[in-house]
């Protein structure tokens, strides 16, 4: 029943912000108010976690088809169910200060795609899942298309489509996977995971659902979606985009492509390894060499989004934790960075850092706690990323040295552009902005922001509050795979 | 049978209050009209009789499909007297026209022989080459009626040519016979690859399939929005309720299914692509129903028979794509007359601006419509879609539906550059009269499709 409310929560909230249309503060209000009552719903969740998978309703929705309502959650869907708890009450927080259009509206559609979230991670059904998956795409698209920067109509409608194609790829690939279950067809989790593929199938399969989960990540080559929509999009609108949805994405490769597939994933791994570490490495060199303060994040999230994805496809439990306890990490990290981007935005009105520079003089609480969220994200020791990163290099040096070892440039590349763009915006010389009237970080924007930044310092130091989460279903994963030759 | 004559007398009716003078009791004879003739089909249904001899067949399938046109037709028709309130003379007409019509599409669900294939198409097409230039002095509706009448002639003459070469072959007109000879004698005979081919193109005509769709954006453009409304879904389902039964009965021999993987690909084809850069809405779904017509032939594609194979299932498929395809048209269509009105007749898709924010619940309602013909989840035109694709899977298709699944992205595409219109701010303000019952049909359609998009056993066709 709580694994319904979880979805019913936000739905119902968004329809009454739908209907009634409340003025500004009522509307934030509820929204925040229906966030938190979900995200202690999540820690109820986890609180009372045996260690098992859960199947929380089950219901027959169209049995023809296989297609069945089946929620439930083991210990990586939730993990992914708390980083949505978890992210949603900062997002919905971020319109206070920096509002965006119609706060009813806004927070109408970002309480949608959050319901539409909590199904992605709770089904248990393929076409469940299938259904989540695109609807939380309409509200972020309707999102984009009216309060996006420039360009929205154009780029909005490219992301639209780009993320379609990888659905309907996976469409096509469930209703494939469905029909080869035994009669009566069934598209759960479990049937599927049960089928023994022949390898030649498995070798195509693997590459229609992995188009799905490469756009959405996204991984190289298919992110030319992702830096323009990140730059472009209201800032609560990125955040959902990078902290929270393209999570789907390793939660959807770690579901299908390891559930379903192994096989076929064990034979494309290092392939698919090599492009995920090629992706990361050029995302670093051109977040590096961006002005715009937002491109840069959204630059250093594929950055980090191919590392994941380069752990994850390891397919060693080193390798899996790291990608999965740093998909937590890196949504925190999301949510702070765009979170002090906008900050930035509002006070100087430019993402430009060019015409920033000396601002920390000004605004030295603001500096200040930029410098604590930079820490975590060039992952300095005792913050949230140090041991995902640390996981996720063992991993890779498991599979193959050199992998590791082109890894090492990654950190070094993080930490010169992250370092770079703080010193641009807050040190040197004042640059043109410094002459507005900046005010500091007030109570508000600390409110939001501490703590986030306490959450990376006590899961950076008990990393096994969210290791433990993952460790048994990494076991179970791996015995699913062929072993190496 | 009762309710082919009811529907028949009902047309005579409708003539004959039109000549009294009586204009305000057209919609109602007629609303009542068809409602006694669902009455009659749906008493009926599961019941499967033969009519004249064996030449009509009324099983599930056909009863199915002629209770889904007898229900559009109704929405047709309570849109019906708000569009002609400002046409005085000949109204009667129209109404009766579209019954006759309607019969002939009912026909064309149920024959069991070529005879009635052709009297079906006949009937079906004669009034709507009336139809399409209802509108006297416009210049396009008389261009739409003209060319539909000569294309449509030659396809006629196409089916005519098929079903003597058929003839020919088995000495037969009746369907039976035709696929016992193809059973029992192969597909060696050039006479059958022939006849096939030329019935094949006569239907093709009609569903609007590639490469015999050119009529289709003209006449639609063309005609009047109500008639371009009647013919996207009424006609486009008896098109392809007749194709269905050709291909079923016949069991689907190679050189059929040869002629339909080519035609199915390219109206998948040219439809998705040609509709990409359409700004005049009434071509834009045009160019939609030739693309849906590529699905619904991918659906045919994957029939390998009722008696061995999964023919009952594509009938259902067929039945659901198709009638769910036709209330988010018809809603459309409506929503589209609407905003027309509001910008002085203007048909560029820019005309549903401001919808959102003056009337909000309309502009969602459009919203519902357009993902189902998108197919995005929770509408009925994903399950529709769907449920093809699972059929082009089982029948081995792998590579013509990945092309299907292409073509549905491009699909989106047009749709959601409507949506987007939706829900645009316009420049300067618009007003949008809607009458409670046309919102009340919109709002009948929009529901349809969502209820029949969650919840798809509903129309009982799937246990």
């Amino acid at each position: 029943m709580e694994l319904l409310a979880l979805i019913l929560i936000p739905l119902a909230a968004a329809s009454v912000l739908m209907a009634f249309r409340p003025a500004a503060g009522t509307a934030r209000g509820l929204a925040l108010a229906s966030t938190l009552l979900t995200f202690v719903l999540t820690l109820w969740l986890w609180y009372t976690w045996g260690g098992e998978t859960v199947i929380g309703i089950a219901k027959d929705w169209v049995p023809a088809w296989g297609m069945r309502f089946v929620l439930g959650y083991g210990g990586i869907g939730l993990l992914m169910l708390l980083l949505t708890g978890l992210l949603f009450p900062f997002i919905i927080g971020t319109g206070y200060k920096q509002p965006v259009g119609d706060a009813a509206l806004v927070n109408a559609l970002l309480l949608f795609s959050q319901s539409a979230l909590f199904g992605v991670f709770m089904a248990q059904n393929a076409f469940l899942f299938y259904i989540f998956f695109e609807l939380s795409l309409i509200p972020i698209f309707f999102l984009l298309l009216y309060w996006g920067g420039e360009h929205k109509r154009a780029i909005t409608i490219r992301f639209f489509l780009y993320t379609l194609l990888g659905g309907l790829a996976l469409l096509f690939s469930i209703a494939f996977l469905t029909l080869q279950t035994p009669a009566p067809h069934s598209a759960d989790f479990t049937a599927l995971a049960a089928l023994d593929l022949p390898m030649d199938t498995q070798l195509w399969l693997f590459w229609t659902l992995f188009l799905a989960f490469a756009i959405k990540m996204p991984i190289f080559p298919f992110h030319s979606w992702q830096p323009e929509t990140y730059t472009m999009a209201p800032t609560q609108g990125t955040m959902v985009l990078s902290a929270v949805m393209g999570k789907m994405g390793l939660y959807g490769i770690v579901l299908f492509l390891f559930g379903i597939v192994p096989a076929g994933t064990a034979h494309w791994q290092g392939f698919v390894i090599t492009l995920s570490l090629i992706g990361a490495l050029y995302a670093g060199v051109i977040a590096f060499r961006q002005d715009d303060l937002k491109r840069l994040v959204a630059y250093s999230s594929m950055s980090h989004m191919g590392l994941m994805s380069a752990a994850l496809f390891t397919m060693n439990a080193y390798g899996i934790s790291g990608g999965l306890y740093q998909a937590l990490a890196h949504g925190v990290l999301m949510v702070c960075l765009f979170y002090i981007a906008g900050m930035l935005f509002l006070r100087t009105g430019t993402n430009d850092m060019g015409r920033m520079g000396g601002l920390k003089a000004r605004m030295p609480r603001l500096a200040l706690l930029f410098m604590l969220v930079v820490g975590n994200a060039i992952s300095m020791p005792l913050t949230q990323s140090f041991p995902g990163e640390w996981l996720m290099f063992n991993g890779l040096w498991q599979l193959k040295p050199w992998m590791a070892l082109v890894g090492i440039p990654l950190i070094v590349l993080g930490a010169v552009y992250m370092l770079y763009a703080y010193q641009r915006v807050l040190l040197g010389t004042p640059g043109e902005t410094a002459g507005l009237e900046l005010h500091d970080a007030d109570g508000e924007e600390h409110f939001l922001l501490v703590p986030l930044i306490a959450i990376t310092f006590v899961v950076g130091i008990f990393p096994n509050t969210v290791l433990h989460l993952v460790d048994a279903p990494v076991h179970q994963l791996l015995n699913l795979f062929p072993p190496l030759p | 049978m009762s309710a082919l004559i009811l529907i028949s007398v009902l047309g005579v009716l409708v003539l004959y209050v039109g000549l009294f003078g009586r204009k305000d009791m057209l919609a109602p004879v007629g609303i009542l009209g068809v409602l006694g003739a669902i009455a009659l089909f749906a008493t009926g249904w599961h019941i499967p009789h033969e009519l004249l001899g064996g030449m009509l067949e009324f099983d599930g399938f056909s009863t199915g499909f002629s209770l889904a046109m007898l229900a559009i037709t109704l929405l047709v028709f309570l849109f019906g007297p708000d569009y002609y309130a400002r046409m005085a003379n000949n109204v009667a007409e129209q109404y009766a026209l579209m019954l006759f019509s309607l019969c002939g599409g009912i026909l064309l669900t149920a024959y069991n022989n070529m005879l009635m294939l052709f009297l079906g198409i006949e009937v079906l097409s004669i009034p709507l080459y009336v139809l399409a230039g209802g509108k006297k002095y416009s210049l396009r509706s008389n261009e739409a009626a003209l060319k539909y009448f000569l294309l449509g002639a030659f396809a006629t003459a196409f089916l005519l040519m098929g079903i003597a070469l058929l003839y020919g072959l088995t000495g037969s007109f009746d369907m039976g016979v035709l696929a016992k000879h193809i059973a029992e004698a192969g597909t060696g005979s050039a006479l059958l690859r022939f006849g096939i081919f030329f019935v094949v193109a006569g239907l093709a005509f009609k569903l609007g399939a590639v490469p015999l769709h050119f009529w289709v954006p003209d006449v639609y453009h063309g005609a009047p929005t109500l008639v371009t409304m009647f013919m996207a879904t009424v006609v486009k389902m008896a098109a392809i309720a007749g194709f269905f039964r050709f291909v079923d009965i016949t069991g689907m021999p190679d050189p059929l299914a040869r002629i339909l993987v080519l035609l199915t690909l390219a109206t998948m084809l040219v439809g998705n692509i040609s509709a990409l850069r359409q700004t005049n809405f009434k071509r834009l779904m045009a160019y939609s129903s030739v693309s849906h017509a590529g699905f619904m032939l991918l659906a045919l594609l994957s029939d390998s028979g009722t008696e061995a194979g999964n023919g009952a299932d594509v009938g259902r498929t067929l039945l659901y794509y198709s009638f769910t395809y036709a209330l988010a048209t018809a809603g459309l269509f409506i929503l589209f007359i609407i905003a027309k009105r509001a910008n002085n007749g203007d048909e560029h898709h820019q005309i549903f601006r401001g919808l959102f924010q003056t009337k909000p619940w309309l502009a969602l309602c459009g919203l519902a419509m357009l993902l189902s013909l998108a197919g995005i989840p929770l509408t009925a035109g994903f399950v529709a879609k769907y449920q093809v694709f699972l059929l082009a899977i089982g029948a081995g298709w792998l590579k013509v539906m990945g092309f299907g699944v292409l073509m549905a992205l491009l699909g989106i595409y047009y749709y959601i550059m409507v949506a987007r219109e939706l829900f645009m701010a316009s420049e300067e303000p618009v007003t949008f009269t809607v009458s409670p019952l046309n919102g009340l049909v919109i709002a009948a359609c929009t529901i349809g499709v969502l209820l029949l998009g969650i919840w798809p056993q509903l129309v009982g066709v799937w246990a």
